[in-house]
């Protein structure tokens, strides 16, 4: 159960890019996030494995405040929150492998793993994942010799080395063709479905969050502006939030 | 209101103004002028332009071949001041079917007479001489115009031609007792023979380029990891991230003499022992293995016991000392091994091996103990700060600003007695006391702000009367500070009176201290205590941003230190050589190529870094995966490129001592050898060159 309480985000520019969000996703759930560009969709995950500090507020997960982790508790609490990103952020010149055992730094000896070894056990998974995914084939090439989805599935691998309980998904398909997208959404839903992981994810597209989502959060200038299921949205709710001017458009 | 002014007025002032700059900028181009001591005499005067010909002349023609000279001697006679009677004939026949004809066929000393040859051996170099048995020979001075007052030049030497005939005019050389006799006139012609090879010069200046080479190596990799390491703390988006509660740096810092302390007495030991053993060997590589294997099998086996909580955290706690402790004994027998090492190879192409080894070896020997220190206050100061993390969060005011107060007074305390220990050295060290209680005070006003209700906000919402009360009140606590401490420890006396501080003691009941840096710890301690406890434990401390700060002044001030000056300060320190003019560029490179990374690292891609962190790595993780993949090749670059550059800076370095191919330049030239001096001006253009080029394309091929 994760539990987000009166969370507040004011960056040192002054911007306020979350005001007051409250919501609570129980295990399992697959949660899309909407909003605006600028709405704070991004700043919202980042505070949840604390990328970023939260100004104001609580985010108790499993029953521990993230927000009064320290240092050492907090490496313990992200290696069980995997994260995804829209400009995938491999490490681009280290071969597919070494990115998706870079997902195992949180477990591993600090000091086996700064001379890049890894237990056959981990290298062994990595493969598995790399499998689950559909690109085992390319474990040791350069990850920017991948194309985007190619790369996106590596994200994954990583995330999924982590062995994570929940899944924090910025954007993932954000620079993906219509296609690409939804076979890389449809492997985040098969990690909800299959293994049971809650899955938060940010959307641009409010027909990809339809069909993938269990239920949709809606953000507006950093303010909740929707909470519900996705049948809800209709013509009216979808002009609150994406403002007067906006027109549907569908992805396939 | 300008508008009212007519337009015509206002553009004539600014004409006037116009003019009015235009003056003063020739006024003070002209007074640069002569401050420079631009002048046309001299470089109008015959005498210096000579001798910059000549000095042109030989430097464009370097002494760089040689080859073996056949000498063959001529002998003729050659009557000094006419026999009176018969004048002897003109052509006088060699014996060897080389025939000269004088004209005139005798001549007194100083007379100017022609000499011509035939069938001398051809395309020779040969000199006119006077043979005397058993005393110096006169060499017969060549006179360049036929004029009839024309003086002799310095020049003996001529050429002959491909039929080996020679014209030239000559001056008959004056001596005591020469006069009235015929005397034998050697001609000497060399002839060229054999292959052109190396001269001494070039086989000399190809020795000291080699050295100059390897000079800017050595430098440049003694330098990069020193550099690597601080251009990591002195990358802003490195460093930034990095803030901690202010009790949790307190105790760290507290804790760094402490653990350097023990480390000091404690594993200094330790490795003096690896070093003994190593020396030994056997006992060394025993000891060595036996200790990385108990490491092993004691983490294996307590890594099998799954325990709670604290108790694990204790575990790897005493994991990790073990490790600092192994990992200081083995560096200790390395060195011991080395020193065996370069004992045993002292022969042949494995001396330089022995060298290498046995002063590294050597070198641990030196410093391990002040590693030890190192690494024990390293250790102890993280450990500290990571086990008071958890309790110091539930500790509130006011409970947190009397612990604030007392862990800031002994921190304070400890920083400016250190400070004031540097301060006793020199005058501007002396300096560096009241800077950092200045930075206190600053910091205690502030604080002391704070006080009224409502003032302490964060940053982002402070309006700009808020900042600038802010820095109002920063420059009003930092300017007392410093006036009090200047005061104290009577600043003015040091820098007026070059004089050290008083070296006055004063007992503290349980030890005595000078009283210098006692005043300057109390300052310190009054300070620190103060601020700290006034801000309470919880306030965050911007640690990166103060690591970031310090590392680039001292970078930046280490730059702006010519690498000559330096040079000059290692000469004295290890004396004339290659090795002082090493340590010059190495410090030089360190602060130019950590500058250089750390602009690197600032321009790194920040999404692997968010990548590697949210999958829960440590930082060293982090740098290792996110930053060093994306760093490596602008690195491998700005080596290269820095490499380049110390080649043609050790070429300067040489002329203050500093070894290599300057050294021998600046020898030849004051000797006044350009012909030598042209060899080694034009191997540096040569070997500057083909680097700039290889480095260019190097960099252009990775980046
Ligand atoms: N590091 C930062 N410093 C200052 N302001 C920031 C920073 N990052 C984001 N912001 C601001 O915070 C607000 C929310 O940004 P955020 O990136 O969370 O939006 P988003 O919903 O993810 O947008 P997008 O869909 O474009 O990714 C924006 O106004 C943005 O300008
Ligand atoms: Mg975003």
């Amino acid at each position: 159960m994760l539990k987000i309480e009166h969370l507040t985000k004011i960056y040192d520019s002054g911007v306020r890019a979350l005001q007051d969000v409250s919501f609570e996703v129980p295990d399992g759930q697959f949660l899309v996030i909407i909003g605006l560009s600028g709405s704070g969709k991004s700043t919202l995950l980042r505070c949840i494995n604390r990328l970023i500090e939260p100004t104001d507020g609580r985010i108790i997960w499993n029953n521990t405040d993230i927000t009064d982790a320290t240092d050492e508790e907090l490496r313990q609490i992200r290696r069980k929150i995997g994260m995804i990103f829209q400009q995938f952020n491999l490490v681009r010149r280290a071969p597919v492998m070494t990115n998706v055992l870079a997902g195992r730094l949180g477990y591993t000896n600090p000091m086996w793993s700064l001379v890049n070894h890894f237990s056959a056990e981990d290298k062994r998974k990595a493969l598995e994942k790399l499998n689950r995914v559909g690109i085992r084939e390319k474990a040791y090439i350069r990850a920017d010799q991948l194309s985007g989805g190619q790369q996106q599935r590596v994200g994954i691998a990583r995330a999924l080395m982590q062995e994570p309980e929940l899944m924090l998904a910025d954007e993932p398909v954000a620079s993906l063709d219509p296609a690409t997208s939804h076979s890389v959404m449809r492997y985040l839903e098969l990690l909800n479905k299959e293994d049971g992981i809650t899955i938060l994810c940010s959307l641009h597209f409010l027909s990809l969050a339809r069909t993938y989502a269990d239920r949709i959060i809606a953000l507006k200038d950093g303010r909740m502006e929707f909470d519900g299921l996705p049948q809800e949205i209709d013509d009216k709710r979808f002009k609150d939030i994406y403002g007067e001017d906006a027109v549907r458009v569908e992805i396939a | 209101m300008t508008n009212k002014v007519p337009r015509s007025s206002r553009s004539a002032l600014r004409r006037l103004l116009l003019v009015l700059g235009i003056v003063i900028g020739v006024v003070i181009y002209a007074y640069g002028w002569t401050a420079t001591d631009i002048s046309l005499d001299e470089v109008q005067d015959p005498v210096r332009q000579a001798s910059v010909q000549r000095a042109m002349r030989e430097l464009l023609s370097p002494d760089l071949f040689t080859r073996d000279r056949e000498n063959r001697s001529f002998f003729v006679d050659f009557a000094i001041g006419c026999p009176d009677g018969d004048l002897p004939e003109g052509r006088t026949d060699t014996g060897d079917g080389a025939y000269v004809i004088f004209t005139p066929p005798c001549a007194d000393s100083d007379e100017i007479i022609t000499v011509e040859g035939f069938h001398f051996p051809a395309d020779a170099i040969a000199r006119i001489q006077l043979y005397r048995e058993g005393q110096q020979n006169m060499p017969f001075r060549l006179v360049k115009s036929d004029a009839a007052d024309a003086q002799a030049s310095d020049e003996s030497v001529f050429d002959l031609d491909s039929d080996g005939h020679f014209r030239v005019s000559v001056k008959v050389p004056r001596g005591r007792g020469l006069s009235g006799q015929t005397h034998q006139v050697e001609i000497q012609a060399a002839v060229p023979s054999g292959w052109p090879r190396l001269s001494a010069t070039t086989e000399t200046v190809i020795d000291k380029m080699i050295e100059t080479i390897f000079l800017a190596l050595m430098a440049t990799t003694l330098a990069l990891p020193v550099a690597v390491v601080l251009s990591f703390v002195a990358a802003r988006n490195l460093m930034r991230q990095i803030t901690l509660p202010l009790g949790n740096v307190l105790v760290g810092f507290v804790l760094l003499p402490v653990g350097g302390w023990l480390g000091y007495q404690a594993l200094g030991p330790l490795g003096q022992l690896g070093v003994r053993w190593g020396k030994d060997v056997l006992p060394g590589l025993l000891g060595g293995a036996g200790a990385l294997a108990g490491f092993a099998l004691v983490s294996y086996a307590l890594g099998r016991v799954t325990l709670a909580g604290s108790a694990q955290r204790v575990r790897s706690v005493a994991l990790n000392a073990l490790l600092v402790a192994v990992l200081v004994f083995i560096l200790g027998v390395l060195g011991g091994l080395g020193i065996w090492l370069g004992g045993k190879l002292q022969t042949g192409l494995l001396a330089d091996l022995g060298n290498f080894v046995g002063t590294l070896g050597t070198l641990v020997d030196l410093i391990i103990a002040t590693l030890a220190a190192v690494g024990g206050a390293m250790w102890l100061s993280s450990l500290g700060a990571s086990l008071v993390a958890g309790p110091m969060r539930h500790i509130f005011s006011p409970l947190s600003n009397v612990l604030g107060a007392v862990l800031g007074a002994l921190s304070g305390a400890i920083l400016l007695a250190m400070t004031a220990l540097f301060g006793t050295q020199a005058v501007l060290l002396g300096l560096l006391t009241p800077v950092v209680a200045a930075a206190l005070g600053g910091q205690l006003a502030v604080e002391l702000y704070y006080l009224v209700p409502g003032a302490r906000k964060p940053k982002r919402d402070r309006t700009d009367v808020d900042q600038m009360i802010h820095t109002l009140l920063y420059a009003l606590g930092a300017l007392l500070a410093f006036a009090i401490t200047a005061y104290a420890i009577d600043l003015l006396r040091a820098i007026v009176d070059e004089r050290p501080p008083s070296r006055a003691m004063i007992d503290l009941g349980l030890f005595e201290m000078r009283t210098y840096v006692a005043k300057s710890a109390l300052i310190g301690g009054v300070l620190g205590g103060l601020a700290a406890g006034l801000a309470g434990t919880q306030v965050a401390f911007p640690l990166g941003m103060t690591v970031y700060n310090t590392s680039r002044t001292i970078l930046n001030a280490l730059r702006s230190i010519e690498p000559l000056i330096m040079g000059i300060v290692f000469v004295i320190w290890v004396g004339v050589g290659p090795f002082a003019g090493v340590l010059a560029l190495t410090l030089h490179s360190i602060a130019s190529l950590g500058k250089l990374y750390s602009e690197q690292v600032e321009s790194i891609d920040a999404g692997p870094i968010e990548a590697i962190q949210s999958t829960g790595a440590n930082r060293l993780q982090t740098i290792v995966y996110a930053v060093v993949p994306q760093i490596v090749p602008p690195y491998i670059a700005f080596t290269m490129y820095r490499w380049d550059i110390n080649v043609r800076m050790s070429t300067i370095i040489g002329f203050v001592g500093g070894g290599g191919i300057g050294f021998l330049l600046q020898q030849q030239i004051n000797l006044l050898r350009y012909n030598q001096a042209g060899v080694a001006v034009l191997a540096i253009a040569i070997v500057v060159s083909i680097l700039d080029y290889a480095s260019a394309a190097i960099r252009e091929r990775i980046v």
